[in-house]
């Protein structure tokens, strides 16, 4: 973490020597975008350039950047991507019931205008990725609001890419909460309190003495705040944030919004129905950027292993902590995407090119579709979702040989 | 997240400029039974005074309160809405068992699965030491839903006999509510019964399971003198 705020501080200095455009945020912008794009091509991936944009202002700034730069930190290489489930994923599964139950009821997860045919084709999509990855690892167990990751990286990155991020954060970030019960998720959650008491002693205090618990950040650590925030932009920052770093960035982040809301706290009774209430309204306009920045000061001073011992948790083999350093190691090897696309073809590996084809064609409603995208410019919105979520695998096949593919290039296609 | 906070504006407001004199008592009711079954559906239809629109599983527990006026002595009710997935149940839920004052189990009629999992949320209660002495009601949800019932009345009502409950059969979201008020003071009738019980109940020491109820916790129209709750008691019929 130490390496990556030096090189933000050098980045800021970049910015603001190529500071002739008097309105600096574009400029920043521009600029950050080019360093996106330089750190993809570079060979190997600038891995730790793309986890700096992703934590750092304005995270990866665009849905298209998103679909390139949160495979590499995943370090999954679109290539190759995981077919499509058939039907017989749903057979005899015994999360089955309880995962139709939740994503039935994720109506709001979906952008308001989306039409309701289009919306309960990605629903029935989230039904299958979730038991597909579940299947893929039985040590995995299935817990209510894991569903709220599965839409979140759905409406960005389209179904196959999905399944395989989903799969690979269900191994690591997301692994604790995956046991068979959630012992492991509350000894996460632990870490909260022990961060507040070093920042805010008296905050801490009063917390205590109202035994408010820590149950009401729950639901953000184990959604990454999918399933408490209403503005889909800030939760997708969010991810930018916490696929860029540490399993633990969540209960950081939970710390630095309590800390936010100290005053607040304070004042209210010192119960733990009133805290408990408090806190677990999550307000819906908070300063996301500033909160970000300062979960990551948070993590520099004190860092888990320093928490551990300071707060004397008690020791529990937590693997997604475990796992991290070796998963973060594994992501500096990758290569770009030019070199996987040739290297994924020379392996002979003709199925992952034509299955995506094939998946496109049979998932992308094509008279829906045609009709969205016929709408012009107000649709393009529109458009871009639906292109994210039911064509999102076509794109790979559709647009192979273009370099910088993105919605706009798709758009032209059709 | 949109319904729910609406929950919370509603309960927002009645914290904020609404408080009320300290000396209020406060009941705490925590609510349970299966995913699925509309406990949140029932919490936010008695807290808020109306149907959500929609609602999405809970994560851990919600908390919804109300302050309502009984017998001219102002009543906090605190219900904790709880997940419905066991894995929760079982580590995270526990703390909000603390000082419950009663105990509504909620199923769903439509569901005969949810009414088998009813002895196996009353054993929880009773690892909690929320035993018979805590007032306790059984809610069977969902019954406008006719078509689908798959748990008949009398099964419910005998389930509830046998572990001295009394039965409700209501629909957090019946359609015919709005025109004739039917449905709807259900909702409202069976949390003004239980804190009817409750307030009944004397000394009552709220850091403590209430004490003198006997083992049978026998709540018939005339224990409902509020008046809005002697209706509910027929709707074994009614649904």
């Amino acid at each position: 973490m130490k390496r990556l705020k030096n090189k933000k501080q050098k980045a800021g200095v970049e910015v603001n020597g190529n500071g002739s455009v008097t309105r600096e945020p574009d400029c920043g912008r521009k600029q950050k975008l080019s360093e996106i794009n330089q750190a993809l091509i570079s060979d190997p991936v600038d891995i730790e350039t793309l986890r700096r944009a992703a934590a750092s202002k304005g995270g990866l700034l665009t849905d298209e950047l998103r679909r390139k730069v949160w495979p590499k930190l995943l370090n999954i290489n679109v290539y190759d991507l995981p077919h499509k489930p058939g039907r017989d994923v749903r057979e005899n599964h015994k999360d089955f019931n309880q995962v139709v139950l939740d994503v039935t009821r994720s109506m709001k997860r979906f952008p308001k205008g989306m039409p309701a045919s289009e919306r309960a084709v990605l629903q029935e999509q989230m039904t299958d990725i979730i038991l597909e990855v579940l299947k893929r690892t039985p040590q995995l167990h299935y817990y209510q609001g894991y569903h709220d990751v599965a839409v979140t990286l759905l409406l960005v990155v389209g179904e196959r890419m999905t399944i395989a991020m989903l799969d690979t954060l269900s191994n690591h970030h997301l692994r604790d909460f995956m046991d068979p019960t959630m012992d492991s998720t509350k000894h996460i959650l632990n870490y909260l309190m022990p961060i507040l008491e070093q920042v805010d002693r008296e905050l801490h205090d009063f917390m205590i003495r109202a035994e408010v618990g820590t149950i009401f950040a729950l639901s953000w650590l184990i959604t990454w705040y999918g399933h408490v925030l209403s503005d889909f932009k800030h939760t997708m920052r969010l991810y930018d944030f916490f696929l860029a770093s540490h399993p633990l960035m969540p209960i950081y982040l939970a710390a630095t919004i309590v800390l936010h809301r100290e005053k607040e706290v304070k004042k209210t009774e010192c119960d733990m129905a009133m805290v408990h209430h408090l806190l677990s309204r999550i307000p819906q306009d908070l300063p996301y950027e500033l909160l970000i920045g300062q979960a990551q000061d948070l993590f520099d001073q004190y860092p888990p292993s320093l928490l551990a011992k300071r707060a004397a948790l008690q020791p529990r083999k937590s693997l997604s902590i475990s796992t991290f350093q070796a998963f973060q190691l594994a992501t500096l090897h990758q290569r770009p995407d030019t070199v996987l696309q040739r290297l994924t073809k020379a392996q002979g590996s003709s199925t992952s090119r034509q299955a995506p084809r094939q998946s496109g064609l049979e998932a992308a409603l094509p008279q829906e579709q045609g009709r969205l995208w016929g709408k012009g410019n107000r649709m393009v919105k529109m458009a871009v979702w639906g292109l994210s979520a039911t064509l999102g695998a076509a794109v790979f096949a559709v647009a192979q040989t273009a370099m910088d593919w993105g919605p706009e290039v798709l758009l032209q296609l059709f | 997240m949109a319904e729910s906070g609406s929950s919370v504006e509603f309960s927002g407001t009645l914290t904020s400029s609404n408080l009320p004199p300290a000396r209020t008592r406060i009941f705490k009711i925590i609510v349970i039974g299966d995913s699925g079954v509309g406990k949140t559906c029932l919490t936010y239809r008695f807290c808020a005074g109306r149907f959500p629109e929609k609602t999405e599983a809970t994560i851990g527990v919600d908390f919804r309160e109300r302050l309502v006026e009984i017998d001219g002595e102002k009543i906090k009710i605190q219900l904790w809405d709880t997940a419905g997935q066991e894995r929760f149940r079982k580590s995270m839920v526990q703390h909000y068992y603390r000082n419950v004052h009663a105990v509504v189990f909620v199923y769903d009629v439509t569901n005969a699965a949810s009414f088998r999992s009813l002895p196996a949320w009353i054993e929880e209660c009773k690892q909690h030491a929320l035993g018979t002495e805590v007032p306790r009601i059984l809610v069977g949800n969902k019954c406008d839903l006719q078509d689908s019932v798959q748990v008949g009345t009398d099964v419910a009502q005998q389930f509830a006999d046998t572990h001295s409950m009394p039965l409700f059969e209501t629909s957090a979201k019946n359609p015919n509510s709005q025109e004739d008020g039917g449905n709807s003071d259900h909702v409202e009738a069976i949390f003004m019964t239980v804190a009817h019980k409750l307030k009944s109940q004397k000394p009552l020491v709220l850091s403590q399971p209430p004490v003198g109820s006997g083992g049978t916790v026998n709540l018939s129209k005339g224990g409902t003198d509020g008046g809005e709750g002697s209706r509910s008691w027929g709707c074994s019929g009614g649904c």
